[in-house]
């Protein structure tokens, strides 16, 4: 599936990440986050299981879900984190454990908390 | 002071050189081995610093130009070329130059400029990475050395990447990773300018890194990580905590006060927090004064450089100093204190053993014991890998067969061999000579090898093993092999042996160490006057050693250099010629027999003497050094093998194996032919050394006069 977004019956918007999510394709990514979140209260990120992700593409997830709990909606993943943004956490030093003033004060399901 | 440290960075520049050329010389081998080419950054990142610190500003600044070209080596940038390596072995040169320049004075910069035009050629354009290949995997750096593990800080780094940096295909990560690779580290990555969806740039980067490092490295090897974004990017290294201070707890700052030191938090608001007496962290994440992110970062530092202290202060003290740098002037003091001491312990034994006082002799026994052992250890200091000079003659084998047209490499081995500091400065000279001639007269051209069936490229083997209390040196060749009838009739011609005469190959490959002997029909600019090989013998001759020639027509020849292992003790043979004693050495005695008054009258006057069926000439040593005294009825023939050639010397007495200190002769004795030292004895009495080689010659010599 390619980087994509579709709506479902219930109303939950599903962003595809397609094969990467890098810097390539971040102005695209953002653009289907942004998008995504204005138009419904909870959407999800669905990962290819061999995707590739950059900074570019932690930082996009960050922003969604800092701005999807300004505006009081969810932005989630469904299934497992891909390796790639599990290697890359690890790498760039991302993991958090504690709370996150942007999400809410809760924990991050992104970098490292409990979803 | 300043002398001191000056004098020391030149001694340490230059053992780095020495280093840097064998790095280069072994990359020309293996161009892709990142272990070497983080070898060759090191060392001029070392010889730049440290030349920096002490005004070298010279070599600084051109060292700089080089180790920039070699960090994009290490990063991928460059890759290894025979040019790249043809313009470091220069630069090293060119660095070897100004070390010897005196600080402060005009230098000649063009040779370095040249240098710097040529590498400049090399700097490819730096290229936008291809699409998908943002992440350059991360560079290991190799182990650190000794003395570097007592130089361990802790930094805090704050790298805060240019907005475009991703754009500039510049991986923050890749950065990180270098950081990594320095030392211990933690990363933390700071989210807190990340802007929502709105106002972001999908392309830009956001997010900035706070990264405890703990290396042995020092700041110049962080700065250099950052060394091409740090025009554009916000960078602060700060050290907070090294190895050399004392801890007076092994805990670290409190969590405020790491936060106040980083600006993340001012004094006031620290103070007014701490009123309120819950866990200061969660009390400003409450407050919402700092972020929970800023505050996790901080504890990491904090947590990092407990347990880095908790390490230390358990970690053994044998690691402060696991070498240190002594003058060879001491040592060489050091050396001649032992061999008196050995002197003197020879004359205790002696009236120990005279008296016959029990607790005398147990006394002097285990002062003999003390002594030995004290010799042994003394002698060892002065001990040196022979390896430290192979990569010398890498380089001359490199330079004169490029230079010649010819494919030669060298092969090393025994590399780990230890010789006496002094006898390996000695060899170099000799085995200079004898490698250039492998390379101009015996490996041949590409096109004769192949036309000879060999490969076009020739090998030259340089190596060294131990055997018994003396190194063997050996250097053979591949190529066309010594021409023993040239070698000959050039010999019969110059009157060295005669026409007639029959000759083992030893004896005539021996020839080509004759003063001004050459066999080559034009001479070249690297050998042909038929000096070397003359220079080799009075080297080796000089060290007391002894060499060996082996030649092949068509495969080539071994040239092996029998050398001791120390000059300044030697094991000898004590011998009497009336009242006075003599010291041979015992590296070239074979055997000892005896001589009768008979056996004399049977020669008549030949003196030559009829070993097991070989006749061995013989030189008495009485009549040569006119001692008048009566002979006694049974003399004893000490028979040496001195270059190939077995020879008997006439004494009176073997007394027996002897430990010998070598003492110079005066200056007033420096013109005596055939005795090349003394010693003094147990018993105060001075011994001669006799040098058997020149005694050889010496009487040939009158021999040759009188007919």
């Amino acid at each position: 599936m390619p980087l994509n977004s579709s709506v479902r019956e219930n109303g939950e918007i599903i962003v595809t990440s397609g094969g990467r999510l890098t810097i390539e394709n971040a102005a695209e990514f953002s653009r289907i986050v942004r998008e995504a979140l204005e138009a419904s209260n909870v959407v999800a990120l669905e990962f290819e299981s061999e995707v590739e992700i950059d900074i570019t593409g932690v930082q996009i997830i960050c922003s969604g879900c800092r701005s999807a709990a300004a505006g009081g909606k969810i932005f989630t993943y469904h299934g497992s984190q891909p390796q790639a943004l599990t290697d890359i956490i690890t790498n760039s030093g991302a993991e958090r454990h504690a709370v996150c003033k942007h999400n809410n004060d809760s924990t991050c399901i992104w970098f490292g908390g409990m979803k | 002071m300043m002398e001191e440290a000056i004098a020391t960075y030149r001694e340490e520049a230059s053992e780095l050189l020495a280093e840097l050329e064998t790095s280069l010389l072994d990359l020309e081998e293996t161009p892709d081995d990142n272990d070497l080419i983080n070898r060759v950054f090191r060392a001029m990142h070392t010889i730049k610093g440290s030349g920096a610190m002490f005004g070298f500003d010279e070599i600084a600044s051109f060292t700089h130009e080089v180790e920039t070209v070699f960090d994009m080596v290490r990063n991928g940038k460059m890759t290894v070329t025979k040019r790249l390596l043809d313009l470091t072995l220069k630069s090293r040169d060119h660095i070897s130059y100004l070390l010897s320049c005196p600080l402060g004075e005009a230098v000649d910069r063009s040779d370095g400029d040249e240098i710097i035009a040529g590498l400049r050629q090399l700097v490819p354009q730096i290229e936008l990475p291809q699409k998908g290949s943002t992440e350059v995997p991360a560079i290991n750096l190799p182990a650190v050395s000794e003395d570097e593990l007592a130089n361990e800080s802790t930094w805090r780094i704050r790298f805060r990447p240019a907005s475009n940096i991703l754009m500039c295909g510049t991986s923050p990560i890749s950065l990180i990773n270098e950081l990594r690779g320095l030392g211990t580290a933690h990363v933390v990555a700071q989210f807190d300018e990340i802007p929502p969806l709105d106002e972001i740039v999908g392309e830009n980067c956001y997010i900035y890194w706070d990264i405890i490092l703990t290396t042995t490295r020092g700041q110049d090897a962080i700065k250099d990580v950052f060394i091409f974004v740090e025009d554009d990017c916000e960078i602060k290294i700060e050290l907070i905590d090294k190895s050399g201070l004392i801890d007076k707890e092994e805990g670290y700052k409190k969590l405020g006060d790491i936060l106040v030191e980083r600006g993340d938090l001012s004094p006031v608001e620290m103070q007014k927090v701490l009123m309120l007496q819950k866990r200061f962290g969660e009390l400003l994440v409450e407050q919402g004064i700092v972020s929970p992110e800023k505050v996790q970062s901080a504890l990491i530092e904090q947590q990092h450089v407990k347990s880095v202290r908790k390490e230390r202060s358990e970690a053994p003290q044998q690691e402060a100093a696991a070498s240190i740098r002594v003058p060879a002037e001491r040592l060489d003091q050091l050396i001649n204190l032992v061999g008196e001491m050995v002197t003197v312990q020879a004359h205790l034994s002696q009236v120990s053993m005279a008296g016959g006082d029990a607790t005398f002799i147990a006394i002097s026994e285990e002062v003999e014991r003390l002594t030995n052992e004290l010799r042994d250890t003394a002698l060892n200091i002065r001990m040196l890998p022979i390896g430290s000079t192979f990569s010398k003659f890498k380089r001359l084998v490199r330079d004169l067969s490029s230079e010649l047209g010819k494919e030669i490499e060298m092969e090393t081995f025994g590399a780990e061999t230890e010789l006496d500091k002094t006898v390996i400065e000695k060899l170099n000279d000799p085995l200079v000579h004898i490698i250039r001639n492998s390379i101009d007269h015996g490996i041949e051209m590409p096109e004769a090898r192949k036309a000879a069936g060999k490969t076009s490229h020739g090998t030259v083997y340089l190596g060294a093993e131990h055997s018994g209390d003396s190194v063997l040196v050996t250097i053979r060749d591949d190529g066309a092999g010594l021409d023993r009838d040239r070698i000959r009739a050039k010999a019969v011609e110059r009157g060295l042996i005669s026409a007639t005469a029959e000759v083992s190959d030893r004896e005539i490959y021996a020839q080509i160490f004759a003063p001004g002997f050459s066999t080559a029909e034009k001479v070249t600019s690297v050998s042909g006057r038929g000096v070397g090989m003359d220079v080799v013998k009075r080297g080796i001759d000089g060290l007391r050693g002894s060499i060996g020639v082996d030649s092949t027509r068509g495969s080539g020849t071994t040239i092996t250099l029998k050398i001791p292992l120390t000059l300044a003790i030697i094991d000898s043979l004590l011998v009497k010629i009336g009242k006075d004693h003599f010291v041979l050495p015992l590296a070239s005695v074979e055997e000892c027999i005896e001589l009768t008054r008979e056996d004399v009258n049977n020669s008549h006057g030949r003196n030559l003497a009829n070993v097991r069926g070989a006749i061995i000439p013989y030189i008495p040593l009485r009549q040569h050094f006119l001692m008048a005294d009566q002979r006694p009825e049974i003399e004893q023939i000490v028979i040496a093998d001195i270059h190939g050639t077995k020879v008997g010397f006439v004494v009176d007495h073997v007394v027996g194996e002897h430990q010998t200190v070598i003492k110079s002769l005066g200056k007033m004795y420096r013109d005596v032919k055939g005795v090349s030292g003394a010693t003094i004895l147990g018993d105060g009495t001075v011994a001669l050394i006799l040098d058997m080689g020149v005694l050889l010659h010496s009487i040939e010599k009158l021999e040759h006069a009188a007919v």
